[in-house]
């Protein structure tokens, strides 16, 4: 039995999440690519360029999700981190050290340090799992995930002011 | 309700006559019509909802044929779905308890016709497989009320029914009462069973009534059927109750205690715990978060310190801090620098040697030397003697005699 290669890519990116490619390989149809420059992330295509912010509009339930505030609190720390010229698009960004994050994380949360930085890790292992930051654990480094590359630039704005704001990870080892 | 009973009433006469057999092999057939779609083979019932399907199927498409029936190879044609021995199967056993026969009762007889029993009785399957005893229990309520309105109706009539329906609650208490001295996983299994008793109770109470008024002679019969009827309402009230103990303060008897996930999650097989996930999409969408969001999360979490208004920026890039800090060493350095010049490695100098330029520059040096006269930190000093010289062609044009001098320290 033969598939069309491009079929079978397409049904293993729908199964795999957002799995990465080499540059050298082409896109699937119905994807776009995130690329780095070594490798390209597979994400979904909307049509007319809308994103999942447009179900809003029509009152329709988002995707549910447990604890959005602490989630996106937890990425907007991660990308205080990794994307340190605002005037850049996030996406590739750099990598940071996951203990800066877990420190800025600190800083915009209140009460136990502790459970805050158990709090932050696990959800930016969810974060890494749905493609929205890249995770290396053993290298203790994190970096924006290709998701963040569909955020259209005009959208932007606030969150660069609010990234602004943020303050900076406190380092003792810096100079 | 079994075959048996009827059996058992004709056996009673000590010579059962034709007639008999006759009238009891009218009320056999009429059963087994109406179970057909049931039987598995001849002597048993089905053990696979499948088969009923098969019945179902057929009994629809007879309906859909109208009088001339079906042939074997048209009923073969609708149960296409169903694997060819399934399908010989049902139809033998639906042939041999008469829910479909030949339209003429002759050998080799190629069309064949349905049973309006069967499709009844069928329907009766299906609503109690939807409903339950209970609801049924309702219709049959309802109906006995509209039976017991009937003019026609005669007090034996009512005797059967009230007979009837005191020998279904007392089984249905009965029911009830074991499984209150049960298990309590069995219990809340069957706890829809419980609800809507109330109702029940008084549409029984009400039909009791109603009978009692219309024949009172038939007061022992609707005694037991009294009984029973509280019988049963005592014993649903302590099922309830032993549920509701155990529910505790959670009144969604749905939920399972966690003892029994944990069993399940410990006794069950690969392919049990897979089917759990059955009904899941494992592409589903991945959540979204847009930058509004996220901002808009940050802005609204709890925070240590209390919120602080962001500074206005100005609408020209920033070029920040400017060289110039105002600090005190430059503004010293440079009076220093100026008072070395002018006394260029001497102890002492007149002032008016020094001021013989023009007046505009002179005047800013006149400034700066008593500048450096009232620094506190610089060893020069600005000393002024008494008198004046008048220099009409000079500039100045007037000057006192004074001298700029180093002080010792």
């Amino acid at each position: 039995m033969s598939v069309d290669p491009q079929v079978l890519a397409r049904a293993r990116a729908r199964v795999l999440g957002v799995p990465s490619i080499t540059v050298a390989e082409p896109v699937p149809p119905g994807f776009t690519g995130a690329s780095d420059g070594t490798r390209v992330w597979l994400l979904p295509e909307w049509p007319d360029g809308a994103t999942p912010a447009l179900l809003e509009e029509y009152d329709t339930a988002p995707m549910p999700l447990d604890r959005p505030g602490q989630a996106r609190r937890v990425l907007a720390a991660a990308l205080r981190c990794c994307w340190p010229r605002l005037d850049d698009a996030p996406w590739p960004g750099q990598d940071a050290l996951v203990i800066d994050v877990l420190e800025v994380y600190v800083g915009l949360s209140r009460g136990d340090a502790d459970l805050a930085r158990r709090w932050a890790t696990g959800e930016l292992r969810r974060l890494a799992d749905t493609g929205w930051l890249l995770l290396d654990e053993a290298a203790g480094t994190v970096r924006p995930g290709p998701r963040v590359a569909l955020w259209a630039d005009e959208t932007l704005g606030p969150l660069r002011d609010l990234l602004r704001r943020l303050p900076e990870p406190v380092r003792e080892d810096a100079p | 309700m079994s075959p048996t009973s009827d059996d058992a009433f004709a056996a009673r006469d000590d010579a059962p006559s034709l007639d008999d057999v006759l009238e009891g092999e009218a009320v056999l057939g009429v059963y087994r019509q109406m179970f057909a779609a049931l039987a598995r083979d001849s002597g048993a019932v089905v053990d696979d909802p499948e088969l009923v399907d098969v019945a179902e199927t057929l009994l629809a498409a007879f309906a859909d044929a109208g009088e001339e029936g079906l042939s074997r190879e048209q009923m073969r044609y609708v149960c296409r779905r169903y694997p060819a021995e399934v399908f010989d199967n049902r139809l033998r056993v639906l042939k041999g308890l008469g829910a479909v026969r030949e339209v003429f009762p002759k050998p080799n007889q190629l069309r064949y016709r349905a049973s309006f029993t069967s499709v009844v009785g069928l329907m009766f399957v299906r609503r109690m497989m939807l409903d339950g005893g209970q609801s049924e229990m309702h219709r049959l309520l309802a109906l006995e009320q509209l039976n017991v309105a009937d003019p026609r109706m005669t007090p034996a009539q009512a005797r059967d029914g009230a007979d009837g329906l005191a020998r279904a609650f007392r089984l249905w208490s009965v029911e009830l009462l074991t499984l209150t001295n049960g298990t309590i996983e069995e219990l809340r299994e069957q706890a829809p069973k419980l609800w809507g008793t109330e109702e029940i109770l008084q549409r029984a109470e009400r039909l009791h009534g109603a009978i009692l008024r219309r024949w009172p002679q038939l007061d022992r019969t609707c005694t037991d059927l009294r009984a029973a009827i509280y019988a049963y309402g005592d014993a649903s009230r302590r099922a309830a109750a032993r549920l509701s103990d155990s529910a505790g303060t959670t009144r969604n008897l749905t939920l399972l205690p966690p003892e029994t996930w944990r069993t399940f999650a410990r006794t069950a097989t690969r392919e049990e715990l897979a089917a759990v996930l059955d009904g899941f999409v494992f592409d589903a969408p991945a959540p979204w978060h847009e930058p509004s969001a996220v901002v808009a999360a940050v802005e609204d979490g709890p925070r240590a310190t209390p919120p602080r208004p962001a500074p206005p920026r100005p609408s020209v890039p920033d070029p920040g801090l400017s060289g110039d800090t105002g600090s005190d060493a430059t503004a010293v350095e440079r009076l220093r620098t100026v008072a070395e010049q002018v006394l260029r490695g001497r102890d002492r100098v007149a002032v008016q040697d020094v001021l013989d330029q023009d007046w505009v520059t002179a005047r800013r040096l006149l400034a700066d030397l008593s500048s450096v006269h009232l620094h506190p930190e610089l060893p020069y000093r600005l000393a002024w003697g008494d008198g004046m010289a008048a220099r009409p062609d000079g500039s100045p044009t007037w000057v006192s005699s004074g001298v700029f001098e180093r002080t010792g320290r």
